[in-house]
């Protein structure tokens, strides 16, 4: 074991291997208040990689329904019930915006609960059997409620469910890469894709026993193992739309209720997906505590009880509920990019319009701006133009439909 | 005496060479995960297999029940295996023994190689299913492996590689399968397929069929798993140390197996010398060493958790007497 520092802990942890990050990292933001599970996402996926024999049972995204649901059934209760040594403590006094912008978590990792026990393997973990697999919403829509008769209002409903969009969260220390004996899955230094090399895996499933995430899929007609790709010809600018620029994966694209964001966490301000994560803190990492740094990015949803979503994505609830329940000029004109272009947004730049709303949100002067926002592609060129207030288009009479 | 023995109406168990590991651990890590090794498990043991020579009538029957026959009156030797305890993950331990013999014609050698295991498990289709299997190991080259010369027992090691021989049990399901691989099907009777492989199915879609690169990572990788009609159950590999095991290029082990009475009989053979560079050859009257696994697939065993060998048993080729 080596010692490597993970910034969603806010301290160092054991890990097998060195740290070393990518130049920019794949990452992604999914606001979890817009979700309707469609599935348009999962089909997407679905359609592209893993529509084929032996993949029946596979879906490298999937929507599921918090509390109840989960792909593979009950994955992160069983893996929240691996590392709970019952002091799984968040340390939130402490707090340094670069190094533990959180705080400090003082549990149990999954690799060092594995080290712990003694189990002789990387990190704790298990594989789930063929029929925790079938379905890739499984309790969709069972509310969480205590009582038969409850009625809900915000700030915090009492009957409750929500929607949660699961990739392969391409960690900074991935369970998986850990896990393999054979050094089979590897990390890309250009974007931080994880990816499992098809001809040096033996199947042996220690990526679906130790990725907390249960992505890694095992598929029986190879006899290997599968996970997403983050569709990386599209990353690597292969598609011909983009022109040989970056362009978001199928299952970003795809949104129909443009809940998704795709792009790469660096240190620019203003990159979008840099801006939202690490800058603002209104997208969080999930399940931080079992020790991987994921790198897909939630918004929590304002409906749900604190508690549970503390436990699901750290101690920055709060404050990231807070700040898009009432949000700032800037979140705004952010949110607005979600799902204006297939081209990767590098970064952003603002340009000021004429104040158009104004209202009190839970107590708080909420001010809308019909800022216009301008997305700039890897080249810094200009891949996408797009303003606060929807633009509105009126057909006119001639092209009235005649249905 | 063992069931497996009583089977073929072999002799009694034989006196191996006992040597139980004092697991003494070097200060220093080896790889990750591995602990050092005792100097005892760089000895070999003091019993020699002898490979006898045998004239065999050609052309080989290929089944555990003919081959057999010819290694009616072989004596083997017993191979003590416990879990493997050194490399991440750790594991095994199911497996006590296995009996080993060895016999050749001047051509071909054979290794038989029989273990108790009472369940059968020769499909992994769903993911919680593993494979039953059995793997020899030979130093490549010509070596002498003692206290001064040492030679790991584990895997070979850096600039000492080993050739191994991987039976597994699936493959011989795959072997005789009408599509060249066990289909995910028959795990799943009836279950949904939108691609038939059937040319006459309205769902057949021919372009999509005949592109394994659309089709499968591991297939268009040219992965000896994924590869349907591989018309063969032994995979012969290289390795030097924990994590290297690869695949070579070039396949030249083949064997047959049998499973009767809770007991696995596996027949592993190949030409004496192969000219490839990646194999270890064989020359009657010489000497080698060997050591083996064995994994339990009901015990979910795979990869590093597996039953082993802590010592080289060292085996010599009689000579060619016509």
């Amino acid at each position: 074991m080596t010692l490597v520092h993970n910034w969603h802990l806010g301290r160092r942890m054991e890990y097998p291997y060195f740290e070393s990050r990518p130049k920019h990292q794949f990452a992604a933001v999914f606001n979890i208040n817009r979700c309707i599970a469609c599935q348009t996402c999962t089909m997407a996926c679905k359609s592209t990689w893993t529509f084929n024999k032996g993949q029946e049972f596979m879906w490298w995204n999937n929507v599921e329904t918090k509390p109840y649901g989960g792909y593979p059934q009950s994955w992160d209760v069983k893996t929240l019930k691996l590392i709970d040594n019952g002091e799984n403590t968040w340390y939130t006094n402490e707090k340094d915006e670069k190094t533990s912008p959180y705080g400090v978590y003082e549990g149990d990792t999954i690799f060092e609960a594995a080290k712990k026990k003694n189990l002789n393997q990387w990190a704790v973990g298990y594989v789930p059997e063929d029929k925790e697999w079938r379905s890739p919403n499984f309790g969709e829509d069972v509310a969480k409620s205590s009582k038969p008769d409850e009625s809900s209002s915000l700030p915090v409903h009492n009957r409750w469910f929500f929607y949660i969009q699961r990739i392969c969260n391409h960690c900074t220390y991935p369970g998986c890469l850990a896990a393999c004996p054979r050094k089979a899955i590897y990390k890309r230094k250009e974007d931080g894709i994880v990816l499992i090399d098809q001809k040096r895996c033996r199947g042996y499933r220690k990526c679906v026993e130790q990725c907390p995430y249960k992505k890694p899929m095992y598929r029986g007609l190879t006899r290997v193992s599968e996970k997403c790709i983050a569709c990386y010809p599209r990353i690597e600018g292969r598609d011909p739309i983009s022109e040989g620029r970056p362009m978001e994966t199928r299952c970003m694209t795809a949104c129909v209720g443009q809940i998704r964001l795709q792009g790469f966490l660096d240190d620019n301000p203003k990159n979008p997906i840099t801006w939202l994560i690490k800058n603002q803190k209104i997208a969080l990492p999930l399940y931080p505590q079992f020790g991987t740094e994921p790198n897909v990015y939630y918004i929590p949803p304002r409906w749900a009880p604190r508690e549970y979503l503390r436990q699901m994505f750290g101690p920055g609830v709060d404050e990231a509920i807070e700040k898009f329940m009432v949000p700032s000029r800037e979140l705004l004109a952010v949110m607005s990019l979600f799902r204006m272009s297939q081209t990767i947004v590098f970064e952003y730049r603002i340009e000021e319009g004429p104040k158009v709303f104004e209202t009190m949100i839970h107590g708080k002067k909420f001010e809308m701006y019909n800022d216009t926002i301008i997305g700039l592609g890897e080249d810094g060129k200009e891949v996408v133009r797009t303003t606060v207030e929807e633009p509105i288009h009126i057909r006119p009479d001639k092209h009235y439909n005649s249905i | 005496m063992r069931k497996c023995f009583s089977v073929f109406k072999y002799g009694t168990a034989l006196l191996g060479a006992v040597f139980l590991s004092t697991a003494l651990y070097a200060a220093e890590e080896a790889a990750p995960g591995a602990k050092g090794m005792s100097d005892e498990e760089f000895t070999p043991v003091k019993e020699v297999m002898l490979v006898k020579f045998v004239q065999m009538e050609k052309p080989y029957h290929l089944s555990v029940h003919e081959l057999g026959s010819a290694f009616k009156e072989v004596k083997g030797v017993t191979v003590n295996l416990q879990m493997q305890d050194k490399a991440f993950p750790n594991g095994g331990g199911s497996v006590k023994t296995a009996e080993v013999k060895g016999i050749h014609d001047g051509m071909t050698i054979f290794f038989q190689v029989s273990w108790d295991d009472a369940t059968k498990d020769s499909r992994v289709i769903a993911p919680q299913q593993f494979r039953d299997g059995v793997a020899l190991m030979f130093p490549l080259g010509k070596v002498t492996i003692s206290t001064e010369e040492k030679f790991s027992p584990r895997m070979g090691d850096r600039q000492k590689p080993v050739n191994l021989w991987n039976w597994k049990a699936d493959w011989e399901v795959d072997l005789v399968a009408a599509s060249g691989i066990d289909e995910v099907s028959s795990q799943y009777p009836g279950m949904h397929d939108d691609f038939s492989t059937n040319p006459i199915s309205q769902t057949y879609h021919k372009g999509l069929m005949q592109s394994p690169s659309i089709l499968a990572g591991g297939i268009s990788a040219g992965n000896l798993f994924s590869l349907p009609n591989r018309g063969r159950v032994v995979e012969d590999l290289n390795a030097e140390g924990f994590g290297t095991l690869t695949t070579q290029d070039h396949q030249d082990v083949d064997g047959c197996s049998a499973y009767e009475h809770g007991c696995w009989t596996v027949i592993m053979h190949r030409p004496l010398n192969t000219g490839d560079t990646f194999d270890v050859q064989f020359v009657p009257g010489e000497s080698t060493y060997f050591n083996m696994a064995v994994w339990n697939g009901d015990k979910e065993d795979r990869n590093g958790q597996k039953n082993i060998s802590t010592q080289w048993h060292p085996l010599e080729l009689e000579r060619i007497a016509w």
